[in-house]
Order: structure tokens, then sequence, then C-alpha cells
């Protein structure tokens, strides 16, 4: 890296001698442009009104004169936060991360795991098979799942219902629900985190391996001294882009659930578009940046315990 | 260049801030004293001409080209187009036409968002020529808000009890039921002859205050009080919602929302009794129920019998380039005749009490039923912050009947929520 940066420069230096390094920024600054113009008009300047609008009382009832709108200070934060129903949404979106993250990724390592070594035959099918949930639609998975999960009419009860369980509402049932969407969350998601594993162990060399074989390390000494430590870096991304995915878990509740039974599957995604539905625009904004600080601290928080071992 | 770049963003956004404050909110303008609707001076709808563009939501959208064509016929200087909008779409479609100032002239509004679209600014207020005595009193009064009229009630469906007359006669019921004693007898003794459930209620969910309102009206309770305050945690509130929560407490009614639909559940025995609308008549016949064995009846009495109305109203957009032959097309749709012709289009209840006068509609028995209940149902106040509202008695008849709150608690959830989202 540090070589590059210098071989790079060096370059610089000879191509552009005799150029004022003020035409070099002008020229750069010519070719963001069209980047940087989109960026500022599509998303830097919503984010900032959104920002502003947080502190502000506006309703859908104030948006034929957004302007006319009075500052309340931190007066929406303070609400969002003493509000119980997003206590309730926090803890379930808490439960969605907390159980729904490292099990999607002890799973999908453990798929690129044996598909990596164990299973020879029928490789490719089983590849496919995992990875099919990935390229279909969430939409059409929860509508599948909802009907899977049905108490009455459900094929997991029907099944169980041959073997004499009583199967419990799956979907209707406080106690239940909410682990059915993580369980279907998970399996949906496993398949994107085998194929980013896969390639993780790829780029780790076999002769390692050999080596360690030679030394008569067992397969979770190969396990915990090779694979988990060189696959660090793949774990942060996957950490990463998994939690970012389940802080904002929504689609799942929306389609299965709409929140119930009980609040016990509203999460802060689906808080924030039940208040924005309702018209209550600057409380709405003030839920997105209380969850926008959430994933911030979420990610640091992995990037502290996944940072590649000095 | 970066500190540069930040101060820069952080002076644009201050003065975006300044602005803003600068122009913060007037005086509001004092709401209305009350008493009959007003409306606004008539509107010369014989003259009107032009084009008009409508827009209307689900079976409603894609008929209404049938009735534009006989009105386009008695007024060829008027060319209607009628737009259909999904229902799921409408509400935020309207909103955003409002917000930008480019609306049809007419749309269809359910008539729970008349509050807000009114609060917004975005209805014309209905002139005088059309005369709101002409209508239900309950659908009249969904158009009104802060004591103006700004629309005019197109269809109506109100909410009557379905139960099974074979199951109840088995049970010793012979008569429909008067009371809350009667209604409660009825179901057990529906039970009793073998029904797995007497009746079927909501247990809580989106829209079960649609069935839970009519209990809370007939012991007397009113969501407003008469200074326009919440005054949900009364008496009325508590008897209703214990008197609901009985159902569930005693195994009358199923736990937990079913994912079976309650029509066949009807028609094959396992429910006895159901509240629900005009259009389960047909999706009941449907399910294969056989017409001797089920009948609809009016809402029980306590202090009063009444139900819930709802359907849609038709308004004029404050912003319509031609509010003439807007308001001449409604007048067009609420004539006692066109309302028939309608009826017989997609089976929509007529909203003006004289279109009930016709054979189609009079000489059924199950249709006149509802006639009736028309009579006696409410709609709940046209303020901008409804939906919310009945979201949260949605969650708390969920806590009473699902969880394990008292129905005291409830009514004091609902009230004090409801007060902090406030009406406006």
């Amino acid at each position: 890296m540090q070589s590059n940066a210098r071989a790079v420069g060096a370059g610089r230096t000879a191509s552009t001698a005799g150029r004022s390094p003020r035409r070099d920024a002008l020229v750069a600054w010519s070719f963001a442009l069209p980047f940087l113009l989109l960026f500022l008009v599509f998303m830097a300047g919503p984010i900032l009104v959104a920002l502003i609008t947080s502190f502000t009382d506006l309703r859908v009832t104030d948006i034929r004169n957004p302007l006319s709108v009075d500052f309340v200070g931190i007066e929406n934060y303070a609400a969002v936060l003493g509000d119980e129903r997003f206590q309730k949404a926090a803890a379930n979106t808490s439960a969605y991360v907390l159980v729904g993250v490292p099990l999607a990724i002890a799973l999908g390592l453990g798929a690129a795991l044996l598909l990596n070594q164990g299973i020879v035959k029928f490789r490719t099918f089983f590849r496919v098979g995992f990875y099919l949930p990935v390229v279909t639609s969430i939409v059409a998975i929860s509508v599948v799942w909802r009907i899977l999960l049905g108490t009455e009419t459900g094929l997991v009860n029907a099944i169980l219902g041959a073997f004499g369980v009583d199967g419990p509402g799956w979907l209707s049932d406080e106690r239940f629900a909410l682990w059915s969407l993580v369980a279907m969350a998970v399996w949906h998601s496993l398949g994107s985190l085998m194929v980013i594993f896969l390639a993780g162990l790829q780029t780790i060399s076999g002769d390692l391996y050999e080596a360690a074989e030679v030394d008569g390390a067992n397969r979770w000494q190969r396990f915990r001294g090779i694979t988990f430590p060189l696959l660090r870096p793949t774990l942060l991304f996957a950490g990463v882009i998994t939690g970012i995915g389940y802080v904002q878990f929504f689609e799942e509740v929306y389609v299965m659930t709409q929140g119930g039974p009980l609040n016990s599957t509203v999460s802060l995604a689906y808080y924030a578009y039940d208040q924005f539905s309702f018209g209550n625009y600057a409380y709405t904004a003030a839920i997105a940046f209380v969850l926008f600080i959430a994933i911030a601290v979420l990610t640091a928080i992995q990037f502290r315990l996944l940072r590649p071992a000095t | 260049m970066t500190s540069k770049r930040s101060t820069g963003v952080a002076i644009a956004a201050f003065a975006m801030m300044f602005a803003l404050a600068a122009c913060g909110r007037g005086d509001e303008a004092d709401a209305s004293d009350g008493g009959a609707a007003s409306q606004a001076p008539e509107v010369d709808t014989g003259a009107a001409s032009g084009e008009i563009d409508v827009w209307a939501m689900g079976t409603e959208g894609e008929n209404l080209g049938v009735l534009a064509e006989s009105f386009m016929a008695d007024n060829p200087d008027i060319t209607v187009t009628v737009t259909p909008v999904p229902w799921d779409a409408a509400h935020d479609r309207i909103v955003n036409a409002i917000a930008g100032g480019e609306v049809p002239d007419v749309t269809m509004v359910g008539t729970t968002w008349m509050g807000e679209f009114a609060a917004l600014g975005g209805l014309d207020p209905t002139p005088s020529n059309i005369d709101g005595s002409e209508f239900f009193e309950g659908a009249w009064n969904t158009t009104v808000v802060d004591g103006t009229s700004y629309a005019v009630p197109w269809y109506v469906e109100t909410r009557l009890l379905y139960y099974r007359t074979d199951l109840a006669e088995e049970g010793g019921v012979t008569e429909a039921p008067a009371t809350w004693d009667d209604l409660k007898a009825l179901a057990e003794g529906i039970q009793s002859a073998g029904a797995e459930y007497g009746i079927n209620l909501q247990p809580g969910g989106t829209g079960s205050w649609q069935t839970f309102m009519p209990f809370f009206w007939q012991a007397g309770g009113e969501i407003l009080g008469e200074d326009g305050a919440f005054t949900l945690d009364g008496e009325p509130c508590v008897e209703a919602l214990t008197f609901y929560d009985s159902f569930f407490e005693e195994g009358l009614t199923a736990p937990a929302a079913a994912d079976v639909p309650v029509e066949g559940e009807f028609a094959n025995g396992n429910v006895g009794s159901f509240v629900s609308g005009p259009w389960m008549i047909g999706i009941v016949t449907d399910a294969g129920a056989d017409p001797e064995t089920w009948t609809v009846a009016h809402q029980p009495t306590e202090e009063a019998g009444t139900s819930f109305v709802g359907g849609a109203n038709l308004a004029v957009l404050s912003d319509a380039d031609n509010k003439e032959a807007g308001w001449a097309f409604i007048e067009y749709l609420s004539q006692p005749e066109v309302q028939v012709t309608w009826y017989d289009t997609v089976s929509d209840l007529p909203s003006v009490q004289s279109a009930w006068d016709d054979e189609a509609l009079s000489g059924d028995a199950l249709l006149s039923a509802f006639g009736d209940q028309l009579s006696d149902a409410k709609a709940p106040p046209s303020i901008a912050t409804w939906e919310e509202v009945a979201a949260e008695i949605d969650t708390v008849i969920e806590q009473v009947t699902v969880g394990d709150m008292a129905p005291e608690e409830g009514c004091t959830a609902m009230q004090e929520t409801a007060s902090s989202i406030g009406t406006e």
C-alpha cells in the first residue's frame, strides 16, 4: 500500500511537470462534478432537510406551507426516546440484530465450510439451494412463509399435527412471532453470507493447512488457528453488511405481522413507517436519525471487535 | 479544504433554519361555533362546461366510467375523464396532489380521511345547492370538518350482526337479539348447539375499532366531548370494553385472529355469528351458506342501537381548475335514480335516503335491514389525526382481549394516548 502510493505520487510529478496544482484540482473537480451534484441534490440535501425537519413540528397538515412550522428543539427526540412503542420497537430490533446476525453468520460460515471441504457430491445443488432465497424477492418469501406458518392451515403445523403435536400460532402468539421472523430472515440471508465466506475461504492457501496437518493439528485447531484469523476481514465485512440489514428490519414485519401480535414484532423501521403514514413527519425524521446513530454505533463496535489482529 | 466546506454547509444550514424560523406558525384561526354545518354559496352548475378529471378507487374507479358516459350524454359541454387509483396508493397520491397543487377536479375520499384533507386546505366547501338532509345523517356528518361540509356522501355501508338462525334455534334462541344480554345469550346458545365459537369478534388488529366502537356508542359513549376534547375513558368505554372482552374471557370467540376466512366457518357452522358490512351477503352466499339458515340483525340496543357507518365521499379540490363542472358531476351522482343505477352496477349502497324507496333495495329483506340500521349509524369524528387514534384503539383492544390488560386500564390508555396525539 505504502509503496504503491509513493509510486503513483512519483508518476504524477513527472507527467504533470509545468502544470499548476490549481489546474489539476480544477480538472479533478470537474470529473467529480456530475457525481457531486447528484449526491448533493438527491442525498445530502434531503438528509440535511430531514435533519432540520426533525427539530420542527412538521405534520402532514403543514405540507402546503412547509415553511410555516415552529422549531421545537429536541422535543421530538425526547418524545421518541420516552415513547413506550419506540422502546418496544428498539427492544425487538435488538433481538433481531443480536440473535439474527450471529446466527446468520454462524450458519453461513458453516454452510461455506461444508461446501468448501466436506460435501463433494451435489456441491452445485447445495450452492444453488442455499443461494436461491437471496435472489427471490423478500416480499414473495414473506407471503409464502406466512402461509407455511399459519396456525390452522399452515404446512408446519400440519406436519407437527401428523406427529400428534398441536402446533402454536407461529405468527399470532406473542411468544413465537418474533422468533419466527428471525428464523425466516436468517434462512433468507444465509445464502449471500455463504457466498461471501466461500470467496474468503478460497483466498486461504492450502499450504497452511498442509503444514498444520504435518504438525498434527486437528480439524478444530486448524479452524481456530488458520481459518478464523485469516477470515477476519471477511467476517467484518459480513457482520457490517448483515448488521445494517437487520437494524433496518422491515419487509418481513410489514408483510407477515404488521407489528403484531401485541407489538411483539414491531421493528424500528416499521415503527418509523407507521408514524410517517400517520403524517407525523418531524417525529419520523427524529426516529430515522436515532436509527442512523444506532447503525453507526453498531458498525463501530463491529470494527473494534473484528479489526485485524496486530 | 474540509473545514472550509463544512463551515459552508453549516452556514447554509443556519441560513435555512433562520429562514424557517422567520416564518413560524401564525395564529390559528378559531374553529367554528358548532351548530349546523355551513356550506359555501350556491354554484351555478347548470352553466358548467369544459373538462374534469375524476379520481376513484377500487371497483368504483373501474366502473365509474359507466356513469360518466351517461352524465356526458346529458351534459354534452362537459368531458369527464375517470382515473382509477388503487386503494393502497390513494391516500398518499391525494396528499401529494394537494401538496403540489396539481390536483384532479373531483376525487373519491375515504370517510376517515376527511379531517386530514380538510385540514390540509385541499378541499372545496360544499355549495348550498346540495341539501345535506337528503343523505343519511351519519354519512353526511363524515363530510363535516369544524362545522363546514367539504364533500358529499357517495355510497355508504354499515355493520350488522350476521347469525345462523338454525343454530340459534337449536340453542333455544328464536328472536334477533335486542340487547347486549340477548347477544350474549345468542352466542352461548349457538355454541351449545355445537358451533366451535358462538360469535367472531376481532381480537385487535387493523380496523378492529370498527367492530368495537358500535358497542361504545351503544353504551352511550361519545368519542369527542362538547369542548372538542377526547372522552374515551368514561363509564361507557369501560362497559363496552368489558362486554367486548367477556366474549374472549368466556371462550365465545376465537382468542387469536384466525387464518381461515370467517365466511367458510360461518357456512359450515363452526362460527355462529359475526359483525360485518353488506358486502358479506354475497360472500357468505358464495361460501355455500344456505339462505334459509342465516339472517342479519340490527345492532343490539343498550342506551342506543348505533352501528358504524363507512363508505366514501366525493369532494371537489380547492385547487381544481373546473369546480363548477366538478360539482355538477357530484350533483348528478347524488340523484336518487343515479344512486340506484350505481347500486345495480357495483352493489354500493345509496347514501341518499330516498333512493332506498326503489324496489331493488326495499324489496330485499337483508338489504332493507342495512337501510334501517343506516338511520342509526355513526362515523368517528372528522379530525386530522383519526387514523392514528384508531390505530391506538386497535392496539388497546388487542391488549385487553388477547393480553391481560383490564378494561379500565385500556380506556385510560386510549384516552391518554388520544389526548397526546390531539385532534389536529
